[in-house]
């Protein structure tokens, strides 16, 4: 579904430049649960921002269901219109309701029906456990509310991967809880999802695989068994020592 | 009781201070020997137009019929031809059987006309709606250029910001009207319109790009993760944030185009500023005029701000 060849990205600025991510080679396989973890600064969310082209890439190749998001020909929109994304901050558009945010790219790049868009919305609102919400503006939502329903909005899109931005960071600890229930159950509906998190619990419950960045590069990768039983890497088990 | 009653002092002290000053006001003119005419104002708000009616021909008035306030006068000429007037009652001038020359008045019509007050303020009102409209559209446009990635778009729209803000409004207006009137043979009220968006344009590019700037990164990019270009990202997500938030700046800046407005009537448009100047030339009520006519913009601008006052309240409903 997802292949990542030699990812380069860097930002350059005030003289110095960062190797971001540096050298990642990657796959994701269709329905295949993917969680990335690692420090701060590991390049984890970079990499899982040139997933859909929000960073542009500096070499290397992406593809995505085939098509590279590297050739300067490929149309974004097109590719992004397959890959939903789930923020951090939640990014909800806060001038519109619960509602109209999972309806309006529905409607704008989708080209559905008022009606039919309305009814996707109310529906996933139904199975995100809040669709009394919708008529309600994205402020007077809490924290956890607010994450489900940016995950309503991406799923409105049908997307055939789902990129999870550290998804429960933001969040105060009693609400992780109802958004990683949300995912779980996504993930056991067999949707294709890479996820970075700092939730070592949903890594060794829900993925398939685990992958751990540092510095930029990707240090190790295997099953949740394999990485939080007996991982190979010195480094790995230093992060590993410090969070569990 | 006791906070309620000390504001109930601190608004007395409020009213105290203005009537002191104008208390101080009255004095002063007193001094200097103006005599108030405030009662010659109102003509040159509203006045009765007397149109006087004639009878086209010698003859006689055959019948008066009075229908209240209007009073139907009939006429014969000497040949025969009979003829109706319809005049106000009040100013009827002829009886019946009286014998009238060629063009002998019979009375007049009254009807109310605007006096210059009224039609300066209506092309003050009109000249700054058009003036805003525009400038609000080159406002916009340069406000894109100004954040857009093409440097040559960039450029343009900052030179000509860097322009239009560091060049006095009276001196564009003169460009405007004697250079580019000339050059492009626009008509004064053209060049005054376009002067006056040209300017609140510049400022208002200023507006929409501090606007943009301020909505957070994130707002563009959940938008462009979930499929949309930029052009259907700015039109339905962020325009519209920054819309709102930059609607108070956006408020002063069209308050103080009515304002500039005035400095339209030195390239010769009758605007209210300039109508007042026509008043005084005639009434000799230089003081009485100048206060109505600032009254008269405090009064277009008072309700400006209500009405984005309104829409702000409207827009709020989301916070």
């Amino acid at each position: 579904m997802i292949k990542t060849i030699d990812l380069k990205k860097t930002f350059s600025g005030r003289g110095q430049t960062i190797h971001a991510v540096d050298g990642v080679t990657a796959h994701v396989k269709s329905g295949e649960v993917v969680v990335i973890i690692g420090p701060s600064g590991s390049g984890k969310s970079t990499y899982l921002r040139c997933l859909n082209g929000l960073e542009t890439l500096t070499s290397g190749h992406i593809m995505v269901d085939g098509i590279d998001l590297a050739d300067k020909k490929t149309d974004l929109n097109k590719v992004r219109k397959e890959v939903g994304m789930v923020f951090q901050q939640f990014n909800l558009f806060p001038h519109k309701t619960v509602l109209q945010n999972i309806v309006l790219a529905q409607q704008v790049v989708r080209k559905r029906s008022r009606v039919e868009a309305e009814e996707k919305g109310q529906q996933l609102l139904v199975k995100v456990g809040i669709p009394e919400k919708a008529e309600v503006y994205p402020g007077h939502l809490s924290g956890g509310q607010q994450q489900r329903v940016a995950i309503a909005r991406a799923l409105a899109m049908d997307p055939k991967i789902m990129l999870f931005d550290e998804p429960t960071s933001a969040l105060d600890p009693e609400m992780v809880g109802e958004v990683l229930d949300v995912m779980k159950q996504l993930a056991r509906e067999g949707m294709t999802m890479v996820v970075v998190t700092h939730e070592m619990g949903f890594a060794r419950e829900v993925a398939d695989r685990v992958l751990f960045m540092d510095q930029g590069k990707l240090v190790e990768e295997g099953t949740p068994e394999h990485f939080f039983t007996e991982p190979c890497e010195e480094r790995t088990k230093a992060f590993l020592k410090q969070v569990l | 009781m006791n906070t309620a009653y000390r504001n109930w002092l601190w608004r007395l002290l409020t009213v105290l201070i203005l009537l002191s000053l104008a208390a101080g006001l009255w004095v002063a003119t007193k001094k200097i020997d103006y005599t108030w005419r405030w009662n010659r104002v109102p003509q040159y708000f509203l006045y009765h137009q007397e149109e006087m009616k004639t009878i086209p021909f010698d003859g006689r008035v055959t019948k008066i019929d009075n229908l209240g306030d209007k009073t139907r006068v009939r006429v014969i000429s000497d040949d025969g031809e009979e003829k109706t007037f319809e005049i106000d009652t009040e100013t009827i001038r002829v009886n019946v059987n009286d014998e009238l020359l060629e063009d002998d008045d019979l009375g007049a019509t009254l009807s109310w006309r605007a006096g210059p007050l009224i039609v300066g303020l209506w092309t003050t009102l009109w000249l700054s709606a058009a003036a805003s409209v525009l400038g609000m559209i080159i406002g916009l446009v340069t406000g894109l250029c100004r954040v857009s990635n093409n440097i040559t778009l960039r450029q343009l729209s900052v030179i000509y910001i860097e322009i239009i803000r560091g060049t006095p409004l009276l001196v564009q207006l003169f460009i405007f009207y004697f250079f580019l009137g000339t050059v492009l043979d626009i008509s004064r009220i053209t060049a005054g319109i376009s002067a006056l968006a040209v300017f609140a344009g510049a400022y208002v590019a200023e507006i929409i790009r501090a606007g943009i700037q301020s909505i957070p990164k994130g707002q563009m990019e959940a938008a462009r993760s979930l499929g949309l270009n930029v052009p259907q990202a700015m039109i339905h997500i962020i325009l519209p944030q920054a819309f709102k938030r930059t609607l108070p700046p956006l408020a002063g800046q069209f308050i103080s185009l009515i304002k500039d407005s005035s400095l339209v009537s030195v390239i010769a448009i009758t605007d209210l500023t300039k109508s007042g100047r026509e008043v005084i030339t005639s009434t000799f009520a230089t003081f009485e005029i100048w206060f109505i006519v600032a009254l008269l913009y405090l009064l277009l601008t008072s309700v400006l701000s209500q009405v984005i006052a309104w829409v702000e309240r409207r827009l709020a409903v989301s916070d």
